[in-house]
């Protein structure tokens, strides 16, 4: 299992050292926008839940830009599958599926906290305090692992590049856009409400909020947390059993 | 079963289809140890879904590989490791260096860290990339890149190599750099070598054994010297209107013979295996 997951990690972490500024200017941006349009601009004065609205952004834009920087490795791995060939170096190689998968979801768990980082600087910038906790990083553990794990999945089952931006726009955008990064979910219609709790995300983004803002911690939703891992795990498992090159 | 252990690859009944059509239709072949094998056949024959199988990169519809007696499904990653595979397509990492694109190659087959660099850099000194150790790989020609590509199926010493269409995109003298490292390798590590290809120079060059592959049958399984030796080893071309009628000689003189006698168009010139393939199937590999 080590020999493929170093080799993965060597590979991506070779390459991202190169690409680093690059990268961490570019998962920057965005949040750095939200902050300014909601939370600045537009939730001045408003309170959420007795937070206020910039306090109730910051671990939402936390889950936001660490998803999409732990789910990115798709695209990348993607352009490696059906571009450049390179990954089927992996399939060749005498390495197990495990180590593969572990290797590249371990690379997207490290641009999801590299992401996360950025957002605490911001919050110190915002001066919007955050209670830094065990919980706080258990679930942000979690939180990139169920994307990564997910990432692997979905690179390995998408027959080109448009099946992966199908995924990305029709469940990684609408999954940021309900499942209360932005908004408290309560305020959502009922039939919407069931959509949104089916989402993982719902789940991390409840969980690294109340970490963050000192708030009660649901231990379902922590253990459900684990389950969508457990399951994403193997998804992405199945896939790379079954993808040929 | 003797057989079976002491050839480094048995292959039986192997077999794939993709929806509802065969690309491959039950090939069986045995290799001995050090063999030089070509499998000679025309585009989309069946030749690089073979490899695919043989690789593990595409799982047969039906079917045996062997590595030493090992099933290759059963015991996937012991047998990949007597493996190298140069893929018909340059899949180095660009942004990579070739020290780099070796060093994740020699991580992910397990040679211990004391000898990575050790053996990365005897392996560029036998193909004389030394200089180009530490630069990217988007920056190298296609030749130095194909070169690279098959150094580094050569870092974990497998004692097979696949080697698919080395060099096709290739100008002249590049593809003659890559036979002589070919043929190196195959002598000085005796390595037992699989290439794929569909120019029959290279197939007659190279190879020692000749597979010839068509609609995903194998057709012809020899020595490429006998196998032409079988259609006689001259041929008078003689070109009727618009087209050419060949006759088989086994001498130059009686080929001469026969070309003094023609009152049409006409020349001599030694056998190829495009004839032993235009005999069989009734077209030319190289259209």
């Amino acid at each position: 299992m080590f020999n493929g997951m170093c080799a993965v990690l060597y590979r991506e972490l070779t390459i991202y050292r190169k690409r680093a500024l690059k990268q961490i200017l570019s998962s920057s941006l965005s949040p750095l926008l939200f902050l300014i349009a909601f939370g600045w601009g537009f939730g001045s004065g408003v309170t959420v839940g007795g937070l206020s609205y910039i306090s109730f952004l910051i671990p939402g834009l936390i889950t936001m830009n660490s998803l999409n920087q732990s789910f990115a490795i798709s695209a990348e791995i993607n352009i490696s599958r059906f571009y450049f060939h390179t990954f089927d170096e992996y399939l060749i190689a005498p390495v197990s599926l495990v180590g593969i998968a572990v290797g590249e979801a371990s690379f997207g768990v490290f641009r999801g906290l590299l992401a996360t980082m950025i957002i605490f600087i911001y919050a110190f910038l915002f001066n919007v305090p955050l209670s830094f906790n065990p919980l706080f990083i258990l679930a942000i553990l979690l939180h990139t692992f169920i994307f990564s794990f997910l990432a692997v999945t979905t690179s390995m089952i998408v027959k080109d590049h448009s099946g992966q931006a199908l995924v990305n726009n029709f469940v990684i955008t609408p999954m940021i856009f309900l499942c209360g990064t932005f908004y408290p979910i309560d305020k959502l219609p009922h039939a919407f409400k069931l959509l949104v709790y089916a989402f993982p995300l719902t789940y991390s983004t409840k969980v690294i909020r109340a970490a963050l803002t000192g708030g009660q911690v649901s231990f379902i939703y922590v253990g459900l947390m684990v389950f969508y891992c457990i399951i994403f795990f193997l998804t992405s498992l199945w896939a790379l059993r079954s993808v040929e090159a | 079963m003797d057989n079976l252990i002491n050839n480094i690859l048995t292959v039986a009944g192997l077999r794939k289809n993709y929806k509802g059509k065969t690309a491959v239709d039950g090939v069986s072949f045995s290799f001995s140890p050090g063999e030089f094998v070509g499998l000679l056949g025309p585009n989309g024959a069946g030749k690089t879904t073979t490899i695919k199988m043989l690789t593990g990169l595409i799982k047969p519809s039906s079917g045996m590989i062997y590595y030493y007696g090992i099933d290759f499904y059963e015991k996937s990653q012991k047998t990949k490791a007597l493996i190298g595979v140069v893929p018909q397509q340059n899949n180095l990492d660009r942004d990579l260096t070739a020290y780099e694109n070796l060093y994740l190659h020699a991580i992910a087959y397990g040679i211990p860290k004391a000898l990575r660099r050790e053996k990365i850099d005897e392996l560029l000194d036998f193909s004389g990339l030394t200089g180009y150790r530490n630069r990217p790989v988007k920056q190298f020609s296609g030749g130095t890149m194909r070169r690279l590509v098959i150094l580094r199926a050569l870092l974990h010493d497998p004692k097979i190599l696949f080697l698919d269409e080395p060099t096709v995109g290739l100008d002249p003298q590049i593809r003659r750099v890559i036979w002589d490292f070919i043929v190196k390798i195959n002598k000085m590590k005796n390595t037992t070598i699989l290439l794929t290809t569909h120019y029959i120079e290279e197939a007659e060059r190279l190879c020692k054994r000749v597979l010839i592959i068509n609609n995903g049958l194998i057709i012809v399984d020899g020595d490429p010297e006998q196998l032409k030796d079988g259609m006689g080893r001259f041929v008078l071309e003689v070109y009727k209107d618009d087209k050419v009628d060949e006759e088989f000689f086994d001498s130059r003189q009686e080929a001469l013979a026969a070309l003094e006698n023609s009152t049409f168009t006409a020349k001599v010139r030694g056998v190829t295996l495009e004839d032993v393939f235009l005999r069989l199937t009734g077209r030319r590999i190289n259209v």
